[in-house]
């Protein structure tokens, strides 16, 4: 089955581009010139701008606030556009910046700069893709995923993704900055102007590590940011009957999603497409009928499949869902009854979203019932998948599939009560005439439906969506328990909820824990003394570790003197900083391993008595 | 005598296109009203009568939109009992006879109606016929 591209493989690609081992630049040893690599590290600093000017939407305001009241995160991500700022200052950014460079670059450096740049502008085109340009030149969500780009948990993910580029970005640009190469034409000038982008890069790295200490992401919050997808929907797939119970489960999960992408246009459709009709009202509600019975079923067996005589967890967890599923059935149901009493001003034309429901219940149907050739008129010879024949491995997949299905019926309740609404307020709720008693001599076969009717008929579709939502919740909690790809669903959810109810002081995500790599705090390479040793061929270990402490502190003595100097005190700018190679080399290494104190060697640190005050408990 | 039983009859000598619709808009009702009660989760036919009930509401809906169908009903409503202990075999079998006979006059009516909108109502609701005998007999989509 065919995978959506995620903004996951382009924030991949970039961190591949600039790994050592990736040789399809040359080689990684391999110098370059100075001039070279600043003009492809343009193009990188201008899209890392434009992600952080996508951040202030995040950060309401963002820029008005005085820093110190506003959250870490948000902090750091102004700190980290000043920084971006500064960097780009010590680079030419006059005139546009093209995709991609009209000659190849030579240098191994420039080339992977530009890989770089090529793959995180197409990673932000791909987060575009859920945003369009309104009617009055705001941007409008086009797609459940502009909620969760928009949530200060993505933000939170994209700054640490981005400060871990900047990182690595600063130390291999620092490094052609500060080694001259033989009949490069490069000037002095050049070399400081690039140590100086990278030190700022650096500067903004050590900012975002200031704010993850403080407030730490989850190893969740980054899987789910890659994990975005491109805004178009899965194709469409129908089961022939050979399909295994993986590829039923990824076919049941895909139209799933391919149906919440259909159903997210279908409201704005109401008021004048043709296609919202009784028809559309019909099919939706009869096949969420069945697809919510095949669910149930489906449940039942996994609910026996996990009983276990030690722990039966996960399977009341899966009993509990097939409950809900049960009274989802029976509300949706009561929907389609109560749209027995009403009729549209157009007839038989169906919503792309209604015309693909009944694909749901075909998926769900095979995965339920043990006939591979199962279909809706199968009648009453059908039997239930026996709970033998699901592998353990399976189970979380199956489940996944079922918490798909789950939100997609929320969703599509949702949609359906948008589109009503729109519909009534547009007179285009009808009843026929002819259904009225005699006393009534309407001379025209329908009238418009009275409030009543469409409100009644409403709360069915409200009572249905609150009962899909419980579903949902119980089956995020299977997957959680049993680890299911679907656990993502639950993250997206959490990460939109988080931003409604957004404060400082209430953005930490709970069970979060640091990934290893990316909020390593420190740059684990040698300083400049240590390095110039290894270059001497000098392996005596006690030899190198003096090295290592004389490093250690010649950085903590300029960062603690950096910290020191008087508020007011202006200090210089990088270039000047870093006049000579040596002191650019011992500056680095600060900058790259002394964490947030270090960037008082660049900016003044934030006064003390300007902190935000402790909330009360 | 069924209520189904008394609709199939008169259906099937229903003569022009106003008491063909008037016909088969009482029998996709009716059958609306009797399925409706038996939609029961527990009987395999459950999901195949839950689809043939929108299809049957779907097909009394398209004939209201054809021109022809008289503002009134031409028959008072029909006064027969449905037997409520009625065999789940028995009861299919004549809901599959009713609507392949709508399927069949429904599809006469759109060939031969002068009025467009007349046909275009009988072909859709000749559908919806078709669909609730496929479904009843097992050889649904």
């Amino acid at each position: 089955m065919m995978r959506r591209a995620t903004f996951g493989d382009f924030i991949q690609a970039a961190h591949w581009h600039l790994d050592p081992a990736t040789t399809i630049h040359g080689p990684a040893a391999a110098r370059g010139s100075a001039e070279e690599v600043s003009r492809s590290l343009v193009r990188v600093v201008t899209v890392l701008r434009r992600y952080l000017q996508d951040m202030t939407t995040t950060f309401n305001n963002v820029s008005t606030h005085p820093q110190a009241e506003l959250g870490s995160w948000a902090r750091a991500a102004i700190e980290a556009r000043e920084a971006l700022r500064n960097s780009a200052g010590f680079l030419n950014t006059h005139g546009a910046v093209s995709r991609w460079p009209a000659i190849p670059a030579a240098s191994p450096l420039a080339r992977r700069l530009d890989s770089v740049a090529e793959s995180l502008i197409t990673g932000r085109d791909l987060l575009q893709t859920h945003f369009s340009l309104g009617v009055y030149g705001g941007w409008q969500h086009r797609s459940e995923w502009a909620f969760v780009i928009t949530s200060s948990t993505i933000t939170r993910a994209l700054l640490t993704e981005i400060a871990s580029l900047s990182r690595t970005i600063a130390r291999q640009g620092a490094d052609v900055a500060l080694t001259g190469v033989s009949g490069s034409r490069d000037n002095a000038e050049a070399r400081r102007a690039l140590n100086a982008t990278c030190q700022w890069l650096w500067v903004l790295n050590a900012s975002v590590q200031a704010a993850h200490q403080r407030e730490p992401t989850s190893a969740a919050d980054g899987e789910l940011l890659r994990a975005i997808p491109v805004n178009i929907p899965p194709p469409r797939h129908l089961p022939d009957g050979s399909e295994s119970v993986t590829a039923l489960c990824e076919g049941t999960a895909a139209t799933a999603q391919r149906l919440r992408h259909l159903a997210w246009d279908a409201a704005e459709q109401a008021r004048w497409a043709s296609e919202m009709s009784v028809t559309s009202m019909y099919q939706v509600a009869a096949d969420n009928t069945v697809t919510s019975h095949n669910c149930e079923v489906l449940l039942r067996t996994l609910a026996a499949r996990t009983k276990r005589p030690e722990s039966d967890h996960v399977s009341a967890q899966l009993s509990a869902a097939a409950d809900a599923a049960r009274r989802t059935r029976e509300l949706w149901l009561r929907t389609a009854h109560a749209i027995d009493d009403i009729n549209t001003d157009t007839h038989g034309q169906v919503l792309p979203a209604a015309a693909e429901t009944r694909d749901l219940v075909l998926w769900t149907g095979r995965l339920a019932y043990a006939d591979p050739d199962w279909t809706p008129a199968s009648g009453p010879t059908q039997t239930a998948r026996r709970p033998e024949s699901l592998a353990p491995a399976q189970v979380p997949s199956v489940i996944a599939a079922a918490h798909h299905v789950s939100a997609t019926l929320t969703r599509l309740a949702r949609a359906e009560q948008e589109q009503i609404r729109t519909a009534a307020q547009a007179g285009r709720i009808l009843v026929t005439t002819r259904s009225l008693s005699d006393e009534f001599d309407i001379p025209r076969p329908f009238a418009r439906a009275p409030r009543a009717r469409v409100e009644l008929l409403l709360s069915h579709y409200r009572d249905a969506e609150r009962s899909s939502q419980q579903v949902t919740a119980e089956l995020a909690r299977a997957a959680e328990t049993t680890s299911a790809p679907s656990r993502l669903l639950t993250a997206a959810v959490a990460a939109v909820n988080s931003s409604q109810v957004c404060a400082p002081e209430k953005d930490k995500m709970p069970n979060g824990f640091v990934g290893a790599d990316t909020h390593r705090e420190a740059d684990d390479r040698p300083g400049p003394v240590e390095r110039t040793l290894l270059h001497l061929g000098v392996s005596r270990p006690d030899v190198l570790q003096r090295g290592a402490d004389i490093d250690e502190a010649s950085s903590r003595l300029l960062i603690d003197a950096a910290n020191e100097l008087e508020p007011g005190q202006r200090r210089p700018r990088a270039t000047m900083l870093s006049r000579s190679a040596g002191s650019a080399e011992v500056v680095n290494h600060a900058l790259a391993v002394g964490g947030p104190r270090a960037v008082a060697l660049l900016r003044r640190p934030p006064s003390p008595e300007r902190e935000s005050p402790e909330h009360e408990p | 005598v069924t209520r189904i039983h008394q609709l199939h009859e008169r259906l099937h000598s229903a003569v022009g296109p106003a008491a063909v619709l008037d016909a088969a808009h009482d029998a996709f009702e009716e059958m609306l009203s009797v399925i409706r009660p038996r939609e029961d989760p527990a009987d395999g036919l459950f999901i195949p009568l839950v689809m043939a009930a929108a299809s049957a509401a779907e097909g009394r809906n398209a004939i209201t939109f054809a021109p022809s169908l008289p503002p009134r009903r031409l028959h008072p409503a029909t006064t027969a009992q449905e037997p409520s202990d009625a065999n789940a075999k028995a009861f299919t079998a004549e809901l599959a006879v009713l609507s392949e006979l709508l399927a069949s006059r429904l599809t006469d009516v759109a060939h031969s109606a002068p009025d467009n909108d007349d046909q275009a109502a009988c072909r859709a609701a000749a559908r919806s016929a078709s669909d609730i005998y496929a479904l009843l007999i097992g050889s649904g989509p």
